[in-house]
């Protein structure tokens, strides 16, 4: 694209120069209060978070109950596209699913009427219940485009709280090597008419959480 | 009086007068008020965690121009192009040019204050170009061709009748009152304006400087959308939206969501750094962040204001706020409302032109307690009304007015003699069958309220019957 | 014995003066000697909530220079003592009297805070056998921080049942010159509070600002309702003695 000419930027950065040139030092004492109770026993709390938020939270032991309890789910799921992030674990488990007709990202992005997309996750968060993507999970629209959002994921993945999943985010580098990271709580939603609370505003209706305590 | 005023006053008394709106309005309110209360509950500690989210926007704020330039450059390396506009036409021009020159036919957006402040689907309309309001409330108001009433719930004023009947006209087919399959008619609607939009334009909660991201919030997921799937996305915000680290966000997310709507997070919390990368299967192609000032780094400047940058736009003084509970948002003929609007208007559109919101508030301070990043409304009131007297906005006669009150009553003689000589006339006034007719002294207080009783005797004069003079 | 200087807030002195006597009846009685400085007018309040700090600022000074002899200022009006206590600081900053401004803020009080707080009396002694709901006034609530006091002095008085408002802590709508600029808003704003009122099934309204009650009190007659009006201090004048009807605003 062409440079567009932007002689506004020098003005505005010496109004704001001037503007602040006087502004003291805010600089206080750390404020070490806590601000929320430290969390105990992530899983449960992660359950509990996603029971309240309308997450379909699946826990079973190890990577191919995973998988199986992923074929049950698709199993329920009408006929169509199923879009799935192209990476080997995800392979693996959908290996169980039969006969699906799957698209994987790496064929580019998911169509219109997929009916569901399968992702890895690069977090959860247990104080929220929520799950953290990145577009390294299968893109921007995995998560969004289909109408159920399918993760799959182990409890070593559990962040505590916030800080410490933005911690992950940050010591992954995550944000250096993608271009989207977004922290999903629970299915899209709304509650602009009167304020009642309507699932499946324009993301999915469903979002499902699988979850091993084995990683594999 | 100009323009704006009369239209403020008579909107207003019209509102205020509309019952019916105001149990709508009131039960949206007690509904949000139970639900921040069980947010709230959620922190160990809501007041610690107001303190810290006006420290990080005090930090971003007092050193602007380092973090805006931060945020500049990360966005750049990574192949985003930011524009700086200084005014509300220069970020319009920019958008629409760049539509132009791709050849955009059409372009989905989220909701975004900033762009409702810059009139920008006016500017892409005149250019030829239709634009889809994607947020559900936003989608209705456009719909009915009305500004939102409210900044975080713009259909607020309305019930599912009105909004069945909207659908029902504008879109045809719609049978139903449920708000479920309403909204599944606006998903269907506008998920074929998604698929086909050249472009998506969102406004950005926060600008991250230290990861050259731009933050949105949204439970719909439409910001997603028109940032997913058109071929180019542009994110427009204010340049007070930059907060300095992404480790930030762990706080002003939840605080965010519980000040806004009493949810513990919403929903989507994305971050966007940059167009697709070459290993990623979907994305925009071009990404463009357009930077607004439009009369802020002059707020900034005013060290008694500039806290006013701060705000987060969570609209919790909206539903605080006893004066917009009864005229509502549109009375305002302002983009932003309530408080935060009274305060921030002048500011933005002129203090000649806006200063009689800031009269237009009985000070009660509701407001204040519950702003997430503590701005004190009431003093930036306060403040307003003092300048608008300084800069001789005021009619002339108020000024007399209380030239002379302060003369009575800088002087405790004079003082008695006036109170004696208006209790004395008010009674006089009575007494020739005055009160309530159009020339009752007192009838803008009367024709909605009874007087009280005028005492015979004023208390100093009660005082020294019973206990001498001082 | 604790002197205390009263502070009757003009509106006070010209058109609730029942109210200025009840309260130096009750300071009297929980034993302090009361003086009247008949200097005193007006805080400067109006004229500062509406801009003009210029006609504001002398009244303000008059005011510090007036109390600056007073060992503690009490007020029946949480709205005027939030005016010395919260804003005379921004309004006098600068002058040669700030300094004297922030010591006599610190020995202003709003009647029920004196009470409980300094003078350590919960139980005057009155009896006022009603049911009473106490609406919070804006600045005594959030400017003052007193949400308490006047529910514990009310709860000490005799026969008086205590029954809240689900909106008491919403203003009136009066907000002084804003009750005439606006005086639509305004009495929308007091509908709601006196609806409010009504339904917590209460015979009085109570407050600690005069200037509320004075709202209330033409709204709930307006409207013809049942409610009446009284301010805190005449509730806890009425003794056993005075008999059981009686409010200042009849
Ligand atoms: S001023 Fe405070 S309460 Fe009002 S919208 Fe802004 S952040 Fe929210």
């Amino acid at each position: 694209m062409a440079q567009v000419e932007n002689p506004a930027r020098e003005r505005i950065l010496a109004r704001i120069r001037a503007a602040t040139r006087s502004v003291p030092s805010s600089r206080t004492a750390p404020d070490a209060r806590p601000i929320f109770a430290p969390v105990s026993g992530p899983l449960e709390r992660f359950r509990a978070e996603c029971a309240a938020n309308a997450t379909e939270c699946i826990v079973v032991e190890t990577a191919s109950e995973r998988g199986r309890a992923l074929a049950d789910l698709l199993g329920g799921i009408p006929e169509g596209e199923i879009f799935a992030q192209d990476s080997p674990k995800v392979r693996r488990a959908l290996a169980l699913s039969g006969t699906r007709q799957i698209r994987w990202s790496s064929e580019g992005a998911p169509s219109e009427n997929s009916q569901a997309g399968v992702t890895l996750a690069e977090a959860l968060v247990a104080q929220t219940g929520s799950v953290v993507v990145s577009t390294a999970c299968g893109g921007r629209g995995a998560s969004l485009v289909p109408p159920v959002h399918i993760v799959l994921a182990d409890t070593s993945q559990l962040a505590p709280d916030l800080p410490a999943a933005m911690e992950t985010i940050r010591r992954n580098g995550t944000l250096m090597a993608c271009s989207s990271v977004c922290v999903i709580t629970g299915p899209s939603r709304t509650a602009d008419i009167e304020k009642i609370l309507v699932l499946g505003a324009h993301g999915p209706r469903r979002l499902v959480v699988l979850i091993s305590r084995e990683s594999d | 009086m100009n323009a704006a005023a009369e239209a403020f006053l008579r909107e207003a008394a019209a509102t205020a007068a509309n019952g019916e709106l105001h149990q709508i309005v009131r039960k949206g309110v007690e509904h949000y008020d139970a639900a921040v209360e069980r947010g709230r509950a959620r922190f160990l500690d809501w007041e610690a965690a107001r303190q810290r989210c006006r420290k990080i926007k005090r930090e971003a704020i007092d050193r602007l121009d380092l973090y805006l330039e931060e945020f500049e450059r990360r966005v750049n390396e990574r192949g985003g192009h930011v524009f700086w506009a200084e005014t509300a036409e220069d970020a319009c021009r920019y958008v629409t040019d760049l539509a132009a020159r791709a050849g955009v036919r059409t372009v989905v957006k989220s909701k975004s204050m900033v762009s409702e402040e810059i009139r920008l689907n006016a500017a892409l309309e005149t250019r030829g170009i239709k634009v889809w309001e994607t947020d559900l409330g936003e989608f209705i108001v456009q719909l009915r061709e009305e500004p939102p009433f409210h900044i975080v719930t713009p259909a607020m004023h309305l019930t599912r009748r009105q909004i069945a009947a909207l659908f029902r006209e504008k879109l045809g087919g719609v049978q139903t009152e449920d708000p479920q399959e309403l909204t599944a008619v606006a998903r269907r609607e506008l998920r074929r304006a998604f698929f086909s939009a050249e472009m998506g334009v969102t406004g950005a909660n926060f600008l991250v400087a230290d990861s050259g991201a731009i933050a949105i919030t949204t439970n719909e997921g439409n910001a997603r959308l028109c940032s997913s799937l058109p071929r180019i996305h542009v994110a427009i915000a204010g340049i007070e939206k930059v907060i300095p680290r992404a480790e930030d966000l762990a706080l002003l997310w939840p605080v965010l969501a519980t000040a806004g709507t009493g949810q513990a997070i919403t929903c989507y919390n994305t971050l966007v750094t940059g167009p697709r990368t070459a290993s990623e299967p979907d994305g925009p192609e071009e990404f463009h962040v357009v930077l607004l000032d439009n009369g802020r780094s002059r707020l900034l400047a005013d060290p008694e204001q500039r806290e006013v940058l701060h705000c987060i736009r969570c609209g919790a003084c909206l539903n605080a706020c006893p004066v917009f509970r009864t005229i509502g948002g549109h009375a305002y003929g302002t983009i932003y409302s309530g408080p935060i609007g009274s305060v921030l208007t002048p500011h933005l559109r002129g203090l000649a032109e806006f200063q009689h919101l800031s009269f237009a508030s009985s000070l009660c301070g509701a407001c204040a307690v519950v702003c997430p990043v503590k701005i004190d409304l009431p003093r930036h009131l306060l403040q307003n009304r003092r300048n608008a007297i300084a800069a001789g906005l005021r009619p002339a006669q108020e000024r007399t007015g209380f030239r002379l009150w302060r003369w009575a009553m800088e002087n405790d003689r004079r003082f008695t003699m006036f109170g004696w000589a208006a209790r004395f006339g008010w009674k006089m006034a009575r007494r020739a069958g005055l009160a309530g007719t159009a020339l009752d002294p007192a009838r803008r207080w009367t024709k909605a309220r009874e007087m009280p009783e005028i005492p015979r005797h004023s208390f100093r004069a009660l005082w020294r019957k019973t206990h001498g003079a001082g | 014995m604790k002197e205390v200087a009263l502070f009757i807030p003009c509106f006070v002195d010209q058109l609730l003066p029942e109210i200025g006597m009840d309260m130096a009846r009750v300071l009297q009685r929980a034993g302090c000697a009361v003086n009247f400085f008949e200097e005193q007018t007006c805080c400067g309040q109006p004229a500062f909530n509406s801009g003009y700090w210029q006609d504001a600022r002398p009244l303000a000074e008059r005011f510090v220079r007036v109390f600056s002899r007073a060992e503690a200022v009490v007020c029946p009006s949480g709205s005027c003592t939030a005016m010395v206590r919260r804003f005379y600081p921004d309004l006098l900053a600068g002058t040669p009297a700030a300094e004297e401004a922030k010591r006599l803020a610190e020995r202003v009080f709003e009647f029920s805070e004196f009470l409980v707080n300094v003078a350590g009396v919960t139980d005057i002694g009155a009896s006022f056998p009603h049911r009473v709901t106490y609406h919070d006034a804006c600045h005594t609530l959030r400017e003052l921080g007193i949400r308490e006091e006047p529910r514990r002095l009310l709860r000490g008085v005799r026969g008086l049942t205590l029954v809240e408002m689900a909106n008491a802590e919403e203003c009136c709508g009066f907000g002084g010159t804003f009750s005439t600029k606006f005086p639509m808003i305004s009495a929308a704003m007091g509908e709601t509070k006196a609806a409010g009122a009504e339904r917590a099934g209460a015979e009085y309204v109570t407050s600690t600002d005069p200037s509320c009650l004075l709202q209330l009190d033409g709204i709930l007659r307006r409207r013809k309702s049942q409610v009446r009006t009284i301010h805190l201090a005449s509730i806890l004048a009425r003794t056993e003695a005075d008999g059981t009807n009686s409010g200042n605003q009849e």
